[in-house]
């Protein structure tokens, strides 16, 4: 019987102690946070154009780095799976799958020669397929390509995205439909790959398609006076609503909204801030992520240094918190909470709900310039 | 052949120097947090408040010379008004480049100046106002509710200075008596406006100068600082952007003065002159006879050759401004017009990259990883 204790106890990793704590904190003891064993993972920058998968933990501590050949952008979560997708940012021609746990390289993807990846790839719930969005430059078209994860990554498939410059995409919740953010903006590589060669004709748009037959189900756009609004990234709630973040192409002082609602069938509708938040998103949004209630979503806006929070249910402005170039953003398990990373390398856990920000408390994240989006990996 | 300088080879000769005068630079320290502080308190709690002072003043002048106007409008009343609206709007432009705060919220800074109004909304509004006169455009508070567009200065301009308003508002007639009571509505509702800058401006600045770890706005007073160089260098982009390129258009056949800023009080360039003395004091510190030479962001700059070219390249840019006529279609009236005006952008589009380089890189206030090269 003594035995059975003291194993009992020794699992809760608390010793003798435990009996001496007040039965609140004792239960808290017996039940693990889910955060604390939470690994946040993004693309990262050095000093010297040096480029990084880095994964850190609930405290910030760095677990791993993983060199890339070119700048990063965001990172596909194969489910149950150990997988993780990283696609070179637009023009991008590499793909890498790297473990999860360990940074180490699994497989490699190489875009075809009249194609440039985007940034963002995302897996489908069975994790079998990856669909990453890609620029057909030569036809100022944009397509979403699918590789067979259970064939060595083999390319399979290509769809139309239903738009040009397409960036973020996501699985809906039925995990049969993919929405996409097309940007609008046609870009070159033979021009950079980056410069916008279109602005005063771009048409960016939201398109839904299914995942298997490539065929668009919805598509909604801006109306003609904010063309200039390129829809760049967005995040899908449980319930299918979409939150997007625009950029716009136009002048300083435009007043346009930078941020839209999505419900598929209806019109995109915009939202906006106050006059002295809205002015400060510097007409600029960065990363959109909901949060793990689905009530609260957050859109990072790195040229004004902030993230702006807002209200699902009634689509109002929350809050902001001032988070200097902060642009990766991901959910932790609590309602209105989230981790911000930002790309003079802090990392910031927010609570939207109490407007609080406080750093993470170990420095060796602070090493890196942390990039454009954040994942976060449950253990 | 005599050598001619042009404002290329002066503006360009300073930099040559200094890139020939300073060796590359090493990776540098960072600048500390307390260094901003300083210049936050100067900028934001020692030059700012007079003027605003000073607008506040101007529009108060503006709003009574138009009432006394108004009670028996003669030629001399009218000249009286508009040389009040000059005044304040001088004011107004070297202020306005410092957006932030208080002067962009609540649309403040739109319902001083709506521009530009790339879709006519005002002449259009204008129009069905003259043909109704609805008496709730002649009471300030209520035209305070109203469209931004028949608020502020550009609706002022149109009373003031537009087609035969002035000679309706001497004479009296059905049309002058509502001109004199909307355009005297216009005045005083800028003077309101005006207040609520003036008495909202401390509490921002207190917050930009306490920034700290527990503040959820200004985390840091680098942070806080960042907003004044944004000020500078979006300044600098809205007048080569915007009140160059609008009337530029794509070549000198589709240039229009009517689509500058101010263009039928005919100051379209006097603004971009008054712009450049509040941008100015930004870097340097000094705003009329107000401020300490160097207290800017310039006190950031370790580097005296640096501060001194910049100086120079602004000074030169700036005396082109004053040498040229006030209007743009006085310009472009000139033979060499176009060029004339197209030079100037060139210059206002160096003295941006100046700052870019110079002034963000050395202040370190340029931006991040994300914010100059996001996706």
């Amino acid at each position: 019987m003594e035995y059975q204790r003291r194993n009992f106890l020794k699992l809760m990793g608390v010793g003798g102690a435990f009996t001496l704590l007040p039965l609140g904190l004792a239960r808290a003891a017996t039940t693990p946070n889910p955060e604390d064993r939470a690994v946040y993972i993004s693309a990262s920058a050095g000093e010297h154009d040096d480029y990084y998968v880095s994964a850190f933990n609930a405290s910030g501590k760095i677990l791993f780095e993983q060199a890339l050949p070119g700048r990063g952008h965001d990172i596909g979560l194969r489910p149950n799976h150990v997988d993780v997708a990283a696609v070179e940012r637009r023009p991008g021609l590499y793909g890498l799958i790297l473990d999860r746990h360990t940074g180490e390289v699994r497989a490699k993807l190489h875009c075809p020669q009249d194609r440039r990846f985007y940034g963002h790839a995302i897996y489908s719930n069975d994790g079998r397929y990856l669909y990453i969005t890609e620029n057909d430059f030569d036809h100022a078209r944009g397509v979403v390509s699918v590789w067979d994860a259970e064939d060595g990554y083999r390319r399979v498939a290509e769809f139309d995205s239903f738009g040009t410059g397409p960036h973020e995409l996501h699985l809906m919740p039925d995990g049969e439909h993919l929405v996409i953010a097309n940007g609008g903006l046609h870009t070159h590589p033979d021009q950079d790959g980056r410069t916008p060669l279109n602005i005063s004709s771009m048409e960016p748009n939201l398109s839904i398609i299914e995942r298997r037959t490539g065929k668009l189900v919805h598509q909604a756009a801006l109306k003609h006076d904010w063309h200039k609004l390129s829809i760049r990234h967005l995040d899908v709630a449980a319930n299918g609503m979409i939150a997007a973040g625009f950029q716009y192409q136009g002048d300083l002082t435009d007043q346009v909204p930078l941020v839209g609602i999505w419900q598929p069938g209806s019109e995109i509708r915009p939202i906006e801030a106050p006059d002295n938040v809205q002015y400060r998103m510097r007409q600029y949004c960065g990363s959109v992520r909901f949060d793990a209630s689905g009530q609260v979503f957050g859109i990072s806006c790195p040229r004004g240094g902030l993230v702006t929070f807002w209200d699902a249910q009634t689509n109002d402005f929350l809050t902001h918190i001032a988070a200097p170039d902060g642009c990766g953003l991901a959910a932790t398990n609590q309602s209105g909470e989230f981790v911000g990373t930002s790309g003079l390398g802090n990392g910031w856990r927010m609570d939207a709900i109490r407007r609080k920000r406080v750093e993470l408390p170990d420095d060796s994240h602070k090493s890196l310039h942390w990039d454009n989006h954040l994942r976060r990996i449950q253990a | 052949m005599i050598f001619k300088p042009s404002w290329r080879s002066l503006l360009l000769s300073t930099t040559t120097v200094l890139a020939v005068g300073l060796s590359a630079p090493g990776a540098k320290a960072d600048i500390p947090d307390e260094s901003y502080q300083p210049v936050l308190a100067h900028l934001l709690g020692t030059v700012m408040p007079p003027k605003l002072d000073e607008f506040h003043t101007a529009t108060e002048e503006l709003s009574e010379e138009f009432r006394d106007f108004c009670s028996d409008p003669d030629n001399g009343g009218l000249e009286d008004t508009q040389a009040a609206y000059h005044a304040a709007m001088d004011i107004w432009q070297e202020i306005q480049p410092w957006r932030m705060g208080p002067l962009v919220a609540n649309g403040r800074d739109q319902h001083i100046e709506y521009w530009p109004d790339k879709h006519g909304t005002a002449a259009r509004q204008f129009r069905k106002l003259m043909f109704d006169k609805p008496a709730a455009y002649t009471d300030p508070e209520q035209l305070a509710g109203a469209s931004a567009a028949l608020q502020g200065f550009p609706a002022l301009e149109e009373v003031l200075f537009a087609d035969d308003h002035g000679d309706q508002m001497i004479a009296a007639d059905e049309d002058g008596v509502f001109l004199c009571q909307y355009g005297t509505a216009i005045a005083t509702n800028l003077g309101t406006l005006s207040g609520e800058l003036q008495a909202e401006w401390p509490e921002f600045a207190t917050a930009m100068e306490n920034a700290g770890p527990d503040s959820m706005d200004y985390p840091s007073a680098k942070f806080a600082a960042t907003d004044l160089y944004r000020a500078l260098h979006e300044g600098l982009l809205i007048i080569s952007t915007q009140k160059l390129a609008r009337p530029l258009g794509e070549n000198a056949e589709d240039a229009r003065a009517s689509r500058g800023e101010s263009p039928l009080a005919g100051r379209s360039l006097r603004n971009i002159e008054h712009n450049l003395i509040g941008l100015f004091a930004i870097y340097d510190g000094t705003w009329g006879d107000v401020g300490e030479e160097g207290k800017g962001l310039a006190a950031l700059i370790d580097n005296s050759l640096l501060d001194r070219s910049f100086k120079l390249n602004w000074q030169t840019v700036s005396d082109t401004v004053a040498d040229l006529p006030p209007s743009v279609a006085e310009v472009l009236d000139q033979s060499d017009g176009y060029a004339t005006l197209s030079d100037l952008k060139g210059q206002i589009e160096f003295l941006t990259m100046l700052v870019e380089n110079d002034v963000g890189g050395n202040t370190q206030l340029g931006g991040g990883f994300n914010a100059l090269d996001g996706d």
